[in-house]
């Protein structure tokens, strides 16, 4: 069993390491336009100027922190509203045709209407992260709370125990698993409207860096960029993986 | 609790059902049921799919009201869920958290009734012994065997420290062997603590082998058909009670009701 997983692991490496190695061929015979096109090696050697002496680990931890606060809003917002509706058929009839509309819209389709009303600011930032990764968490505690057992309700009452209780100790766990998936959605889209954000409203970040990159030919501080944005994509999932591993423990220890 | 007995004595009932009705809609499920479990008493309920029988039990348990006539507990009309009336569900998979260990499961009891966390590993322990699983405390439900999670559910509903265990075909869907366990398992419990059993179950032999009394329901609407009290000698045991003259003919008896009520 880990046996197997080590060599997956190894497979994987193995199989991004070639598609490294198939680009650098291809950038050193030229076969796409190096203005466009740099090899890894100098695209990696842009990223390593980029922090030694550049200001790319400002940058980076300015989008980081857009992407972490827009997310965190709307976990909290989300689970919150969605346990709420979850738990309420009455509220569910009356807002799902609403939440219906509203989910499938391109949330960045939103940040006119947010610029008009807050303006280039950091607030309109987080307005815009925040309500994009609002939905996939919402609609996920949404299912998760209307799909508690029936009967886990009726040990909750049985045991005379408080509705607070009900929601803490049964309804909220037993979501948990669709609540995690949901964060973890939203934890995509919050680093994807950081970005969009960045680029439209010009504020300072990985975003603007791509940005300034292309404007100006710069194509190694390009894909350097677009290559940490694929780290930090990278990491968040992982971080959430082990979240998720931590929490729902239970689940992975079945007969 | 022994003292709530005491004072109980053995004349008033426990569980009282005073002409009870109940519709789901315009179909009629229960029709004047009346009927008085004495204190320590096992009463077993039995009949034909479709008599009410889980229905009464849910009553008894507060989770559905009448639509006339009343449930008393301990004298007492019964409104709501008490924590002194236990319920071990049949489906012992979905009654159980998943994500709670057997342990933390029999806590939620103790969390529901306010006991200090200070107090709660001990107790649990000791619950967890009562029902055979020690040494099995920190695995989930899902890494234990059917009889072992229906153990759990049970120590769960002791933790209550119940004086009525309402049990809804509790064993039903367990193979054999395990069942028979589980059986002399619960009849020490009970013989220990005193507490009064209202047992639902398809079975006839077990009806007969578990109680004091075994009543059999009627469908269309729902209403006593038979009342038979049991009086074979406690302990009891799975080979000698089981070949007693009386058990076979309580089971006769019992056999031709289901017979004919089905008929």
């Amino acid at each position: 069993m880990n046996r197997s997983r080590f060599l997956w692991l190894i497979a994987s490496f193995v199989t991004a390491a070639g598609l490294v190695w198939i680009w650098q061929v291809v950038a050193d015979n030229r076969l796409v336009n190096p203005v466009f096109l740099p090899g890894p090696d100098r695209a990696w050697m842009a990223l390593v100027r980029g922090f030694t002496t550049g200001d790319l680990d400002v940058k980076l931890l300015a989008t980081v922190e857009r992407m972490f606060w827009g997310w965190l809003v709307a976990s909290l917002v989300g689970v919150a509203l969605g346990a709420a509706i979850g738990t309420s058929p009455r509220l569910r009839a009356y807002l799902s045709p609403m939440l219906e509309f509203l989910r499938p819209l391109p949330a960045s389709a939103t940040i006119p209407v947010a610029i008009a009303l807050l303006g280039l600011s950091d607030g309109m930032v987080l307005a815009v992260v925040a309500f994009g990764a609002l939905w996939p968490v919402l609609l996920a505690t949404v299912h998760g709370f209307s799909a508690v057992e029936p009967r886990l309700y009726e040990v909750g009452r049985a045991l005379g125990l408080s509705r607070a209780a009900v929601i803490g100790k049964i309804a909220l766990p037993s979501a948990s698993p669709d609540i995690l998936a949901g964060m973890r959605l939203g934890l995509t889209v919050a680093l994807i409207l950081s970005v969009v954000c960045e680029m439209i409203a010009g504020r300072d970040g990985l975003g603007t860096w791509i940005l300034l990159a292309a404007r100006s030919f710069r194509a190694p501080d390009l894909y350097a960029g677009v290559i940490l944005l694929g780290l930090l994509g990278y990491a968040t999932a992982v971080a959430i993986g082990l979240l998720e591993a931590r929490l729902l423990v239970w689940r992975s220890r079945s007969r | 609790m022994m003292q709530t007995q005491l004072q109980q004595g053995g004349s008033a009932p426990v569980i009282s059902f005073d002409r009870v009705t109940l519709a789901f809609g315009d179909r009629t499920v229960i029709n004047e049921l009346s009927l008085d479990v004495a204190g320590g008493q096992i009463v077993c309920i039995i009949g034909p799919s479709g008599c009410g029988k889980t229905t009464a039990l849910r009553m008894a348990g507060g989770l559905i009201r009448p639509n006339g006539g009343s449930v008393r507990l301990l004298g007492e009309t019964l409104t709501a869920p008490r924590r002194d009336v236990a319920i071990v569900f049949q489906d012992y998979g979905k009654a159980l958290l998943p994500w709670r260990t057997a342990a933390a499961n029999v806590s939620l009891a103790l969390e529901a009734a306010g006991v200090p966390r200070s107090e709660r590993p001990a107790r649990i322990r000791l619950l967890l012994a009562k029902v055979g699983l020690t040494g099995h405390e920190d695995k989930y439900p899902t890494e234990m065997s059917g009889g072992m999670q229906q153990r759990i559910q049970i120590a769960r509903c002791l933790a209550q420290e119940p004086a009525v265990l309402l049990m809804d075909e509790p064993f039903g869907a367990l193979d054999a062997m395990t069942r028979q366990g589980l059986q002399d398992e619960m009849l020490s419990i009970v013989a220990e603590t005193g507490t009064t059993v209202f047992f639902v179950t398809h079975d006839l032999e077990e009806a007969v082998y578990l109680g004091d009394r075994v009543i059999g329901l009627l469908a269309n609407p729902g209403r006593i058909g038979i009342d038979l009290s049991v009086d074979l000698p406690r302990p009891r045991n799975q080979l000698e009670t089981r070949e007693m003259p009386e058990f076979l003919r309580l089971r006769r008896q019992l056999f031709d009701f289901i017979e004919k009520a089905e008929g």
